[in-house]
């Protein structure tokens, strides 16, 4: 098919269509929905060969979408923000009856206040529930890592769901040129899903997901998960190199933009990773030895290729699209437990920066890089720093004198 | 890069516009990217809509803040505290104005200082479509302006417009008006500086108590200091020879905007009324014409 204009949704829709998934149940959220509207013209066009349902909510739509996995189909559901909290306690229990759906998240902050504009609390709401996360920088990477998502989900060797997060608005509706493969090739990358554990077949009753009573054996199965989990580390790595051979775009856990001889490095995920870059090429040339490391693969967390591409680095700075009220950044404190135990580990400044789709202007990238310097030179670092400018300051009391709070 | 930033209303098609440009330039073997903005948003609504076209790689994303070609697609916006069209502009950038005034009266009217291009897309499209279509004709505007080939826009137009509209005839009649559109406009050599930004300042934002701090709003409502008056392409007009003073159009306003004179004769707010002429379809006597508006020679057009 070539390369065409898709939004970040349309490259997420096409991602199904190609991996040919059985069964969709959906439920409508900003900035989600166009994912589910194209998919539903295409199965009403006649374009796809699939089934799709309305449900009354993403509590039953997850639901739904776990009991159809386990019946052995390929599976798919989106969804957002809220919506994804809606469904939080079917998100935990599905992961735990060990199903290879693929799931989207468009991020978008998470109310109080409501918004639009993306950050990543919602997708980090769920990081602990088994789901593995792949996090896009590009539309393309959308389309890709739904594929990637199937083949690593139903491994074998890690049967978990996976969850593909892109930003709402800055992926959601922003197109990009997104090359869509034949199906043929796509295909040969994805065969057709051979359920060996979970699947319906009346000749072979089982009963799926039961209860436990006793912590011995309840901490049997949690575990497992974990293992299973880490395992999609070494699972990941095959699908990567099976997908570079097939369509020749290369992808790891984590993404390495100038890093090899960087000595300051920005830590960031998902699509304002392209703000980073621009930043990192500024500083370089005014002479700075800066590079930028995007996490792309978050659960499992690659503790490994981190703490190997960090090292000797004199100073990092992780930028949070995120905040922990009363703590600071998540993913702040993951790179800290994932450094802590290095013997030359770098200095890690954490910043909060882009929270609900705010913009991160270059100036405030270069607070980053003179805070990360100065960390250096006096060995302190501070605590974690909102990234916001006066400007922004100025527009937030106009507002607050239009509420009437002046 | 080239950054387009489109300035329209709910509906009048600035996301399309930036969609078919994108596409046209895609097609022209630029990198590009397109993106609108909106979510809350309705009909009449002020809407944003951006593109950016490059040979290199597109290291940005997000609204665009400095462009170098604005497209205003609705003329009572530039007019619009909030919308700020005009805002960022670079400095031999080029601002179109879909109006029926000549650039230099649109230069003088809204003090700008760059270079305008004007057009009276909302004639063309009422006269060439038959309706007051406006998105494939900012495309093509943009796209002329933009440097992009004539054969990528028509492409463009059949790629975006085909998935939108079903009968052919009427997207025969945009590509026809597009390209007249295209034609029309005559190719600037633009030079635009790279941007001389103002440094923004990085601040640490202190507490506030929650008095302050929380999301809820002490202040009256302000709703009513916002007129709708120009969002009107057709202005509701009573032909009082005619009219029966039935009220029907009084009751089927759904803005409440009509009103009834010591006579017993209906009139609207035209402050407020968002021309939306469902009293001139319901009328029974048929006393109610629908006249084109011109806000650049109107007052309610500064609202």
């Amino acid at each position: 098919m070539g390369k065409e204009m898709l939004t970040g949704n349309g490259a997420a829709a096409w991602g199904v269509r190609m991996a040919e998934v059985d069964y969709i149940p959906a439920y409508p959220i900003t900035p989600q929905t166009e994912i589910i509207e194209t998919i539903a013209k295409w199965i009403s066009d006649g374009a796809m060969d699939a089934s799709f349902v309305t449900m009354d909510s993403e509590h039953s739509m997850v639901t739904a979408a776990g009991a159809a996995s386990a019946t052995g189909v390929r599976t798919f559901t989106a969804t957002s923000s809220q919506g994804l909290l809606y469904g939080f306690e079917m998100i935990y229990t599905v992961a735990g009856w060990r199903v290879p759906l693929v799931m989207v998240n468009v991020s978008r902050g998470l109310s109080s206040p409501i918004t639009l504009g993306p950050d990543h609390n919602d997708i980090l709401a769920i990081r602990d529930s088994g789901f593995l996360q792949i996090h896009c920088e590009t539309c393309q990477e959308v389309f890709d890592s739904i594929l990637m998502a199937y083949k690593l989900a139903e491994d074998e060797r890690v049967l978990l769901p996976v969850i593909v997060n892109m930003d709402g608005f800055y992926l959601s509706f922003t197109r990009e040129p997104v090359e869509i493969p034949d199906v043929e090739t796509v295909r040969s990358f994805l065969p057709e899903y051979q359920p060996e554990h979970a699947f319906f077949k009346p000749a072979q009753p089982m009963a799926q997901g039961v209860a436990v009573l006793g912590g011995e054996f309840y901490s049997y199965f949690k575990y497992q998960m974990h293992l299973a989990s880490k395992n999609a580390l070494e699972v990941y790595k095959e699908v990567c190199g099976d997908f570079e051979q097939k369509f020749g775009r290369k992808y790891r856990t984590i993404e390495e933009y100038m890093l090899e001889d960087a000595e300051y490095v920005l830590v960031m995920t998902n699509s304002f990773s392209t703000l980073g870059k621009a930043a990192v090429k500024r500083a370089r040339e005014n002479g700075l030895k800066a590079g930028l490391l995007r996490l792309r693969v978050l659960r499992p967390f690659p503790d490994p290729d981190i703490k190997n591409a960090l090292k000797g680095k004199r100073a990092v700075a992780v930028i949070d699209q995120n905040i922990s009220i009363g703590k600071g950044g998540i993913i702040y404190s993951e790179m800290a437990g994932c450094l802590y135990n290095e013997i030359n580990r770098p200095l890690l400044l954490s910043f909060i920066g882009g929270l609900g789709g705010k913009n991160i202007s270059p100036e405030e990238f270069e607070l980053i890089f003179d805070k990360m310097i100065k960390a250096e030179d006096t060995g302190i670092v501070e605590a974690p720093h909102l990234l916001y400018t006066e400007n922004e300051w100025k527009e937030m009391a106009g507002l607050k004198e239009i509420a009437g709070k002046g | 890069m080239l950054r387009l930033r489109f300035h329209g209303r709910g509906g009048q098609g600035a996301k399309v516009a930036s969609r078919v440009l994108g596409t046209a330039a895609f097609l022209d073997g630029y990198n590009v990217q397109d993106f609108p903005l909106y979510g809350a948003e309705k009909r009449g609504a002020p809407i944003t809509a951006f593109t950016r076209i490059s040979r290199e790689n597109i290291m940005e994303r997000g609204v665009i803040s400095d462009p170098d070609i604005v497209i205003v697609i609705d003329e009572t916006l530039l007019s619009d505290p909030k919308a700020m069209p005009l805002s960022g502009l670079k400095k031999g950038g080029v601002v179109f104005v879909n109006t029926p005034q000549s650039p230099l009266e649109s230069k003088e009217r809204y003090s700008i200082t760059d270079h305008v291009i004007t057009l009276d897309l909302t004639k063309i499209g009422l006269d060439m479509i038959g309706k007051p279509v406006l998105s494939s004709l900012a495309a093509a505007v943009a796209s002329r302006i933009a440097g992009i080939g004539e054969d990528a826009l028509r492409d463009a137009l059949e790629k975006e417009l085909s998935g939108i509209i079903s009968d052919r005839g009427i997207l025969e009649k945009n590509t026809e008006a597009a390209l007249y559109c295209y034609d029309a406009v005559v190719p600037v050599q633009m030079k635009t500086t790279e941007s001389i930004r103002e440094g923004e300042n990085v601040i640490n934002i202190p507490f506030e108590t929650a008095r302050v701090s929380s999301p809820a709003i002490n202040a009256t409502g302000n709703t009513p200091l916002r007129r709708t008056g120009n969002w009107r392409v057709f202005r509701p007009v009573w032909d009082y020879d005619l009219c029966t003073r039935c009220m029907t159009c009084v009751a089927r306003c759904p803005e409440g905007c009509i009103q009834v004179n010591e006579d017993g004769y209906p009139y609207a707010d035209y402050e407020n009324c968002k021309g939306c002429l469902i009293c001139a379809r319901e009328c029974p006597a048929k006393a109610i014409n629908d006249v084109r508006e011109m806000h650049s020679q109107s007052e309610e057009g500064e609202l």
